[in-house]
């Protein structure tokens, strides 16, 4: 019989040298690393309001699809997870392969938007950019990409407003908030959210981002880290694990109300799939969302678990519903090397077989 | 020679080296922390050492508790094996530089800044030595007098802290269950390396298997229903003292004459429904008017000239086919109503569901695309 474990002294020490080593090299890098900007990929703002801003997408040649593709992303974090860097850039990839590309950039709400509700979000600002998007290119309906929680929303508006909507891609989406393994619906099940938002106003950024470390505690505070040790002698790979660490940390607050509509409404009651969500007062009916649905979601997903996003296809009443697993994670589905040759392409072509 | 080696390895090399490492790593936190001071070489542009430092304080907490470990574990490798390899990890993970602690303890950030900390301050504030000393800690009293309210409120303040406090305790013991559990998951995981090839020989890859198994102990825990309740009941609790705070505040705040958040919170309510008031009354412009008018007149014009154009035809068609197969009345009806039916086709149009198609996506390696065939709807 063995011992499994058979760490002979020497190899020890030199781990521990090892690291120290890479520690030393490392200071220098650390200390004159700018912060590392996004891939900015060249765009012109179309559209203005209160902190919101929807961007268009140039730079990239002449789109050849004929009907645009507005990006809806979620109020968590910020919208350049999808512009990341130059070879990691969803935006990019999607230009390349011809589609018209606008984006809504959410901004960083303060206390003056502690009052906006589900409906001004849905209803209001993405209604009017929708509204922006089909009068510039003169069309009754254009073609939506909602991303995390901005795929609830763009559900809720495509059924609210199906005229407006050509086809909808989803993805990584939560529809079913209740299925097993769904750490954070789980944790805020039994959390009085009426007394959370009445007391702290809008949802600190750094809250938000204090949750989702402790949903793998270990290894988003602390293995990734030590990972880090490793590329500290070199710059470009530190460069892009500062960005991520920008992009993760620099988020924005959540307006207080449409927090707690969507904490209520979605994560504690299930009302989109159990047909009971009202939004501004109007029934929201996923049976309604008739118009080609593709839903792309992570298998390695630990925000957004697949089942979650795997439901929408039971309930949306369109016909022709395609989803996409894709083996990845959450943030993989954007920046990974096999997200850049297989999302957008994906996206792209489905898009052209209903154009 | 080997045995003055090996003393050497095991004790004073051991304890020299590791006074050496702790100077390192804190020479090394500390001029990271530290602006840069060469002056030989300084950056063109503003110094980047404010997001060195922003990402390096997380960084920090995290290795810190690493770099402790890996040296615990050198240690107690450098003294006398365990006769049990279950021992040996037991002296690995036994420690006060224990990673799973480390991990917890190193995300206080602004935001989720400890609760604690914040009591501590208005305790301080409220000029009490502790806890303890709060009246109505102890259990309800009754209060009587001028300063009863205030005495009912400091009571309430102290009982919800208390009820805090014991759910942070009831909190603290779950997170310390799920690191005993992964510490027998890590055993059971060990267990399968016990045979030549894939034992384990190095600190990294015990910490990594370490890690698989903390974070599958925790992941069970932090699913369970009990978690499920007292996570909600600490956060429940730390709202309530928060609250509480507050609302002492804000007496405070208008006994002074200062504009509190509440005032600021209500004028902000009143401000966004009435942006929604003037949004949904918001009339179109006389221009939008102007254009609609001239669309729908288009539109009308259109349909007249359709109207008229199929009276022709039909009668013409009457005169025609009197000997013709007789048709159904609603198609007789659309017939004789042009314009009607082509409202009802653009009405078709809007409700028709797409036809159904196959995905067509291509599949990329691993990926799965699935076309709607087969799945059940549950409506």
């Amino acid at each position: 019989m063995y011992t499994p474990l058979r760490i002979e002294p020497t190899r020890a020490l030199l781990d521990i040298a090892t690291f120290q080593r890479k520690l030393a090299a490392g200071i220098g890098h650390l200390r004159n690393m700018r912060e590392p900007e996004y891939a900015n990929t060249p765009r012109e703002l179309v559209y203005s309001e209160d902190k919101l801003k929807v961007w268009h997408f140039t730079g990239h040649g002449r789109a050849t699809s004929k009907t645009p593709l507005l990006i809806v992303y979620a109020l968590v974090n910020t919208v350049w997870m999808t512009d990341l860097q130059p070879d990691r850039s969803m935006v990019r990839n999607l230009l390349e392969q011809g589609e018209d590309v606008y984006l809504i950039d959410w901004g960083y709400p303060d206390f003056a938007d502690r009052w906006l509700t589900l409906d001004d979000y849905i209803n209001g600002y993405l209604d009017r950019c929708v509204d922006v998007v089909r009068r510039r290119h003169g069309l009754d309906a254009i073609n939506l990409l909602g991303i995390c929680q901005g795929g609830a929303f763009s559900l809720c508006y495509t059924a609210l407003h199906p005229g407006k909507v050509g086809n909808l891609i989803t993805m990584v989406t939560p529809v079913d908030f209740h299925t097993p393994g769904n750490m954070l619906s789980h944790w805020c099940r039994n959390m009085d959210v009426d007394q959370f938002v009445d007391t702290v106003g809008n949802v600190p950024a750094a809250l938000m981002n204090y949750v989702y470390l402790t949903l793998k505690p270990v290894r988003l505070n602390q293995q990734k880290y030590i990972g880090m040790v490793d590329i500290l002698d070199s710059p470009a790979e530190l460069e892009d694990f500062l960005r991520m660490e920008r992009w993760i940390f620099d988020s924005p607050d959540q307006a207080g109300e449409a927090f707690r509509q969507f904490i209520k409404d979605f994560y504690q009651g299930n009302k989109l799939i159990k047909g009971t969500l009202q939004i501004g007062g109007k029934h929201v009916d996923l049976g309604m969302v008739t118009q080609p649905v593709l839903n792309i979601f992570a298998e390695q997903d630990h925000l957004v678990p697949p089942d979650a996003s795997r439901a929408l296809g039971e309930y949306v009443g369109t016909d022709d519903y395609t989803q996409l697993a894709f083996k990845g994670g959450h943030i993989g589905i954007y920046v990974s090397g096999r997200a850049q040759r297989e999302v957008p392409p994906a996206i792209h072509q489905w898009l052209r077989q209903r154009a | 020679m080997a045995d003055q080696v090996t003393d050497f390895l095991k004790n004073d090399f051991i304890r020299d080296y590791q006074a050496l490492a702790r100077q390192s790593w804190e020479s090394w936190a500390k001029q990271l922390q530290q602006p840069a001071t060469n002056d030989f070489f300084k950056p063109p542009t503003p110094p980047a050492t404010s997001f060195a430092s922003d990402a390096l304080e997380r960084t920090l907490a995290g290795l810190k508790g690493y770099f402790d470990w890996m040296q615990g574990v050198a240690a107690a490798g450098s003294q006398e094996p365990a006769g049990d390899w279950r021992q040996q990890l037991q002296q690995y993970f036994g420690g006060a530089g224990q990673p799973f602690a480390q991990a917890f303890g190193g995300i206080d950030s602004a935001g989720a800044e400890g609760f604690i900390r914040q009591w501590q301050s208005w305790l301080q504030g409220a000029q009490y030595g502790g806890f303890g000393d709060l009246p109505g800690a102890d259990g309800a009293t009754p209060a009587f007098g001028l300063n009863r309210e205030q005495q009912m409120q400091q009571q309430t303040m102290a009982a919800a802290v208390l009820e805090s406090l014991q759910a942070s305790a009831r909190y603290q013991t779950l997170i310390q269950r799920a690191n005993a559990q992964g510490m027998e998951r890590l055993q059971d995981k060990l267990a399968l390396h016990a045979e030549p090839g894939r034992q384990i020989d190095s600190i990294k890859a015990l910490y990594d298997l370490w890690v698989d198994a903390a974070e599958e102990a925790y992941a069970e825990i932090a699913l369970s229903d009990e978690f499920r309740e007292v996570y909600g009941e600490m956060v429940n609790s730390q709202m309530r003292v928060r609250h509480l705070q507050q609302q002492q505040t804000e007496q405070i705040c208008l006994q002074l004459g200062v504009p509190t958040r509440a005032e600021v919170s209500s004028l902000g309510e009143r401000l966004q429904s009435l942006r929604r008031e003037l949004r949904a009354g918001h009339a179109p412009s006389p221009q939008d008017l102007a254009g609609e008018i001239a669309g729908l007149r288009r539109e009308l014009a259109e349909l007249k000239r359709q109207l008229a154009d199929g009276r022709e035809s039909a009668s013409a068609a009457t005169k025609r086919t009197a000997a013709e197969p007789a048709v159904s009345k609603s198609s007789a009806r659309a017939a004789a109503s042009p314009a009607k039916n082509a409202g009802a086709k653009a009405i078709a149009k809007v409700a028709r569901k797409p036809a159904t198609r196959k995905a067509a996506v291509p599949s990329p390696s691993r990926s799965k695309p699935v076309s709607r065939a087969g799945s059940r709807k549950r409506k």
